[in-house]
Protein backbone atom coordinates (compact mmCIF):
# COMPACT_ATOMS: atom_id res chain seq x y z
CA UNK A 1 0.00 0.00 0.00
CA UNK A 2 3.20 2.14 -0.10
CA UNK A 3 2.16 3.52 -3.50
CA UNK A 4 -1.38 4.88 -2.38
CA UNK A 5 0.67 7.21 0.22
CA UNK A 6 0.21 10.50 -0.27
CA UNK A 7 -3.04 10.37 -2.66
CA UNK A 8 -6.81 9.86 -1.86
CA UNK A 9 -7.30 6.39 -1.62
CA UNK A 10 -9.85 4.43 -4.46
CA UNK A 11 -13.24 5.16 -3.45
CA UNK A 12 -12.09 7.72 -0.87
CA UNK A 13 -12.08 4.65 1.96
CA UNK A 14 -8.64 3.11 3.27
CA UNK A 15 -8.14 -0.92 2.65
CA UNK A 16 -8.89 -1.40 6.43
CA UNK A 17 -12.22 0.49 6.59
CA UNK A 18 -13.06 -1.57 3.42
CA UNK A 19 -12.06 -4.67 5.41
CA UNK A 20 -14.39 -3.37 8.30
CA UNK A 21 -17.57 -3.39 5.90
CA UNK A 22 -16.83 -5.71 3.35
CA UNK A 23 -18.48 -8.47 4.84
CA UNK A 24 -21.65 -6.47 5.72
CA UNK A 25 -21.15 -5.13 1.82
CA UNK A 26 -21.28 -8.55 0.42
CA UNK A 27 -24.56 -9.64 1.96
CA UNK A 28 -26.07 -6.29 0.97
CA UNK A 29 -26.42 -4.65 4.96
CA UNK A 30 -25.20 -1.77 3.15
CA UNK A 31 -26.48 1.53 2.54
CA UNK A 32 -26.13 2.79 -1.58
CA UNK A 33 -23.86 5.14 -1.40
CA UNK A 34 -21.24 3.52 0.83
CA UNK A 35 -21.21 -0.11 -1.38
CA UNK A 36 -20.50 2.29 -4.23
CA UNK A 37 -17.58 3.47 -2.58
CA UNK A 38 -16.65 0.07 -1.86
CA UNK A 39 -17.24 -0.87 -5.12
CA UNK A 40 -14.53 1.70 -6.06
CA UNK A 41 -12.23 0.66 -4.19
CA UNK A 42 -12.53 -3.01 -5.26
CA UNK A 43 -12.25 -1.74 -9.25
CA UNK A 44 -9.03 -0.48 -8.10
CA UNK A 45 -7.24 -2.60 -5.17
CA UNK A 46 -6.18 -5.44 -6.21
CA UNK A 47 -5.52 -7.22 -2.84
CA UNK A 48 -8.71 -6.18 -1.39
CA UNK A 49 -10.97 -6.78 -5.30
CA UNK A 50 -9.34 -10.32 -4.59
CA UNK A 51 -10.47 -10.62 -1.11
CA UNK A 52 -14.15 -10.12 -1.81
CA UNK A 53 -13.91 -12.69 -4.58
CA UNK A 54 -12.77 -14.94 -2.34
CA UNK A 55 -15.75 -14.45 -0.10
CA UNK A 56 -18.16 -14.22 -3.11
CA UNK A 57 -16.89 -17.64 -4.07
CA UNK A 58 -17.51 -18.88 -1.02
CA UNK A 59 -21.10 -17.55 -0.72
CA UNK A 60 -21.82 -18.74 -4.27
CA UNK A 61 -20.71 -22.20 -3.17
CA UNK A 62 -22.57 -22.37 -0.45
CA UNK A 63 -25.94 -21.79 -1.97
CA UNK A 64 -25.32 -23.98 -5.01
CA UNK A 65 -24.55 -26.65 -3.11
CA UNK A 66 -27.78 -26.10 -0.27
CA UNK A 67 -29.20 -29.00 0.59
CA UNK A 68 -32.53 -29.51 -0.04
CA UNK A 69 -35.83 -29.75 1.85
CA UNK A 70 -37.41 -32.63 1.30
CA UNK A 71 -40.51 -31.67 -0.54
CA UNK A 72 -42.71 -34.49 1.12
CA UNK A 73 -41.42 -32.72 4.24
CA UNK A 74 -43.27 -29.51 3.07
CA UNK A 75 -46.42 -30.88 1.70
CA UNK A 76 -46.96 -32.28 5.01
CA UNK A 77 -46.31 -29.13 7.01
CA UNK A 78 -48.40 -26.98 4.59
CA UNK A 79 -51.10 -29.81 5.38
CA UNK A 80 -50.38 -29.32 8.87
CA UNK A 81 -50.55 -25.86 8.55
CA UNK A 82 -53.67 -25.35 6.55
CA UNK A 83 -55.83 -27.40 8.90
CA UNK A 84 -54.37 -25.19 11.56
CA UNK A 85 -55.73 -22.38 9.54
CA UNK A 86 -59.12 -23.97 9.13
CA UNK A 87 -58.94 -23.79 13.14
CA UNK A 88 -58.18 -27.54 13.20
CA UNK A 89 -55.81 -28.73 15.83
CA UNK A 90 -55.32 -31.94 14.11
CA UNK A 91 -53.41 -35.04 15.85
CA UNK A 92 -49.65 -35.54 15.22
CA UNK A 93 -49.41 -38.06 11.66
CA UNK B 1 -56.68 -10.40 16.60
CA UNK B 2 -59.01 -11.58 19.32
CA UNK B 3 -62.09 -13.11 16.60
CA UNK B 4 -61.45 -16.93 15.81
CA UNK B 5 -61.66 -16.29 12.20
CA UNK B 6 -59.62 -13.13 12.15
CA UNK B 7 -56.57 -15.33 13.88
CA UNK B 8 -57.28 -18.15 10.83
CA UNK B 9 -56.89 -15.86 8.43
CA UNK B 10 -53.10 -13.88 10.48
CA UNK B 11 -52.09 -17.44 10.62
CA UNK B 12 -52.39 -18.27 6.77
CA UNK B 13 -50.96 -15.23 6.01
CA UNK B 14 -48.24 -14.48 8.42
CA UNK B 15 -47.06 -18.30 9.19
CA UNK B 16 -48.19 -20.27 6.02
CA UNK B 17 -45.51 -18.58 3.60
CA UNK B 18 -42.30 -19.19 6.32
CA UNK B 19 -42.68 -22.82 6.39
CA UNK B 20 -39.98 -23.65 3.90
CA UNK B 21 -37.21 -20.95 6.08
CA UNK B 22 -38.52 -22.81 9.27
CA UNK B 23 -37.70 -26.00 8.14
CA UNK B 24 -34.46 -24.68 6.73
CA UNK B 25 -33.22 -22.75 9.44
CA UNK B 26 -34.77 -26.31 11.76
CA UNK B 27 -32.71 -28.31 9.46
CA UNK B 28 -29.48 -26.21 10.29
CA UNK B 29 -30.42 -26.13 13.91
CA UNK B 30 -30.48 -29.96 14.46
CA UNK B 31 -28.96 -31.36 11.42
CA UNK B 32 -31.74 -34.36 11.02
CA UNK B 33 -34.55 -34.21 8.90
CA UNK B 34 -37.32 -35.77 11.03
CA UNK B 35 -36.34 -34.19 13.53
CA UNK B 36 -36.78 -31.02 12.05
CA UNK B 37 -39.73 -31.86 10.63
CA UNK B 38 -41.05 -32.27 14.12
CA UNK B 39 -39.64 -29.26 15.33
CA UNK B 40 -41.09 -26.76 12.71
CA UNK B 41 -44.72 -28.89 13.60
CA UNK B 42 -44.27 -27.91 17.31
CA UNK B 43 -43.64 -24.24 16.42
CA UNK B 44 -46.77 -24.41 13.69
CA UNK B 45 -48.82 -25.24 16.56
CA UNK B 46 -47.56 -23.18 19.00
CA UNK B 47 -47.40 -19.97 16.46
CA UNK B 48 -50.99 -20.87 16.28
CA UNK B 49 -51.82 -20.69 19.89
CA UNK B 50 -50.31 -17.55 20.50
CA UNK B 51 -51.16 -15.98 17.05
CA UNK B 52 -53.56 -13.72 18.92
CA UNK B 53 -51.13 -11.80 20.40
CA UNK B 54 -49.15 -10.77 17.58
CA UNK B 55 -49.15 -7.57 16.47
CA UNK B 56 -48.28 -8.36 12.52
CA UNK B 57 -45.27 -6.81 12.67
CA UNK B 58 -41.79 -8.94 11.24
CA UNK B 59 -43.87 -12.40 11.71
CA UNK B 60 -40.41 -14.17 10.22
CA UNK B 61 -38.85 -13.01 13.12
CA UNK B 62 -41.72 -13.96 15.31
CA UNK B 63 -41.65 -17.28 14.24
CA UNK B 64 -37.93 -17.80 14.72
CA UNK B 65 -38.19 -16.78 18.29
CA UNK B 66 -40.28 -19.59 18.58
CA UNK B 67 -38.94 -22.03 16.64
CA UNK B 68 -35.38 -21.26 18.93
CA UNK B 69 -37.81 -21.51 21.72
CA UNK B 70 -39.14 -24.95 20.91
CA UNK B 71 -36.08 -25.96 19.99
CA UNK B 72 -34.21 -25.46 23.36
CA UNK B 73 -37.06 -26.93 25.49
CA UNK B 74 -37.23 -30.11 23.01
CA UNK B 75 -33.25 -30.44 23.95
CA UNK B 76 -34.04 -30.21 27.50
CA UNK B 77 -36.66 -32.68 28.14
CA UNK B 78 -34.29 -35.01 25.45
CA UNK B 79 -31.04 -33.92 26.09
CA UNK B 80 -30.18 -32.83 29.70
CA UNK B 81 -26.63 -33.52 29.04
CA UNK B 82 -26.65 -30.56 26.70
CA UNK B 83 -27.42 -28.53 29.79
CA UNK B 84 -24.58 -29.97 31.66
CA UNK B 85 -21.55 -29.87 29.02
CA UNK B 86 -22.96 -27.91 26.06
CA UNK B 87 -20.04 -28.29 23.68
CA UNK B 88 -18.62 -31.99 24.29
CA UNK B 89 -22.72 -32.36 23.67
CA UNK B 90 -22.16 -30.70 20.78
CA UNK B 91 -19.54 -32.17 19.56
CA UNK B 92 -20.93 -35.56 20.01
CA UNK B 93 -24.43 -34.73 18.20
CA UNK B 94 -21.88 -33.55 15.23
CA UNK B 95 -19.90 -36.57 15.15
CA UNK B 96 -22.63 -39.41 16.03
CA UNK B 97 -25.05 -37.32 13.68
CA UNK B 98 -24.95 -38.66 9.82
CA UNK B 99 -24.25 -35.21 8.04
CA UNK B 100 -26.29 -34.48 5.42
CA UNK B 101 -24.19 -31.69 4.42
CA UNK B 102 -21.48 -33.98 3.01
CA UNK B 103 -19.52 -33.09 -0.19
CA UNK B 104 -20.45 -36.39 -1.41
CA UNK B 105 -21.27 -35.21 -5.89
CA UNK B 106 -18.99 -32.34 -5.81
CA UNK B 107 -17.04 -32.38 -8.60
CA UNK B 108 -14.95 -29.00 -8.39
CA UNK B 109 -12.20 -29.14 -6.40
CA UNK B 110 -12.34 -25.53 -4.50
CA UNK B 111 -16.36 -26.04 -3.88
CA UNK B 112 -15.17 -29.28 -1.82
CA UNK B 113 -12.40 -27.48 -0.12
CA UNK B 114 -15.31 -25.10 0.68
CA UNK B 115 -17.66 -27.68 2.28
CA UNK B 116 -15.00 -29.17 4.06
CA UNK B 117 -14.01 -26.06 5.60
CA UNK B 118 -17.10 -25.52 6.62
CA UNK B 119 -17.73 -28.79 8.04
CA UNK B 120 -15.02 -28.15 10.01
CA UNK B 121 -15.52 -24.62 12.09
CA UNK B 122 -16.99 -25.21 15.30
CA UNK B 123 -20.51 -25.46 15.92
CA UNK B 124 -21.10 -21.24 16.83
CA UNK B 125 -19.41 -20.60 13.61
CA UNK B 126 -20.63 -23.32 11.47
CA UNK B 127 -24.51 -22.74 12.66
CA UNK B 128 -24.14 -18.92 11.79
CA UNK B 129 -22.69 -19.57 8.49
CA UNK B 130 -25.61 -21.92 7.65
CA UNK B 131 -28.65 -19.68 8.94
CA UNK B 132 -26.56 -16.78 6.82
CA UNK B 133 -25.32 -18.21 3.70
CA UNK B 134 -27.43 -21.58 3.05
CA UNK B 135 -30.55 -20.72 4.95
CA UNK B 136 -30.85 -16.95 3.85
CA UNK B 137 -31.40 -15.20 6.59
CA UNK B 138 -30.37 -11.85 7.63
CA UNK B 139 -28.09 -10.56 10.80
CA UNK B 140 -31.13 -10.05 12.92
CA UNK B 141 -33.33 -13.05 12.16
CA UNK B 142 -29.47 -15.27 12.57
CA UNK B 143 -29.43 -13.34 16.01
CA UNK B 144 -33.01 -14.13 16.81
CA UNK B 145 -32.57 -17.91 16.69
CA UNK B 146 -29.43 -17.89 17.93
CA UNK B 147 -30.63 -15.50 20.40
CA UNK B 148 -27.10 -13.41 20.52
CA UNK B 149 -26.61 -9.38 19.75
CA UNK B 150 -26.76 -9.13 15.88
CA UNK B 151 -22.73 -8.14 16.42
CA UNK B 152 -22.09 -10.90 17.88
CA UNK B 153 -23.65 -12.77 14.68
CA UNK B 154 -21.51 -10.51 12.21
CA UNK B 155 -18.41 -10.94 14.07
CA UNK B 156 -18.92 -15.10 14.12
CA UNK B 157 -19.49 -14.74 10.50
CA UNK B 158 -16.18 -12.52 10.03
CA UNK B 159 -14.53 -15.27 11.65
CA UNK B 160 -16.45 -18.24 10.03
CA UNK B 161 -15.57 -16.64 6.69
CA UNK B 162 -12.20 -15.70 7.17
CA UNK B 163 -11.15 -19.72 8.58
CA UNK B 164 -12.50 -20.66 5.35
CA UNK B 165 -10.76 -18.37 3.16
CA UNK B 166 -7.45 -19.26 4.73
CA UNK B 167 -7.96 -22.68 3.51
CA UNK B 168 -8.73 -21.72 0.04
CA UNK B 169 -5.67 -19.79 0.31
CA UNK B 170 -3.40 -22.56 1.52
CA UNK B 171 -4.19 -24.56 -1.01
CA UNK B 172 -3.83 -22.42 -3.45
CA UNK B 173 -6.93 -20.42 -4.32
CA UNK B 174 -6.76 -17.41 -6.78
CA UNK B 175 -10.05 -16.44 -7.63
CA UNK B 176 -9.01 -13.77 -10.51
CA UNK B 177 -7.36 -17.36 -12.31
CA UNK B 178 -10.91 -18.22 -12.22
CA UNK B 179 -12.29 -15.13 -14.31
Amino acid sequence: MRKLLGRTPPGGMSCHQVGEVLQQYLDGHIDADRARRIEAHLDECRRCGMEADTYERIKSTLVAHRPQVPAESIDRLREFGERLARGEEPTRP
Amino acid sequence: MSDAATDDTAFERYVLPEIEVLLRVANSLTRNHAEAEDLVQDTLLRAYRAIDGFDGRYPRAWLLTILRNTHINRNRRRRPELLRDPDAATDRMISAASDERTDEGVDDEIDVEIIRALASLDEPFRQVVELVDIDGLSYAEAAEVLDVPVGTVMSRLHRARSRIRDRLVKVGFDPRSEL
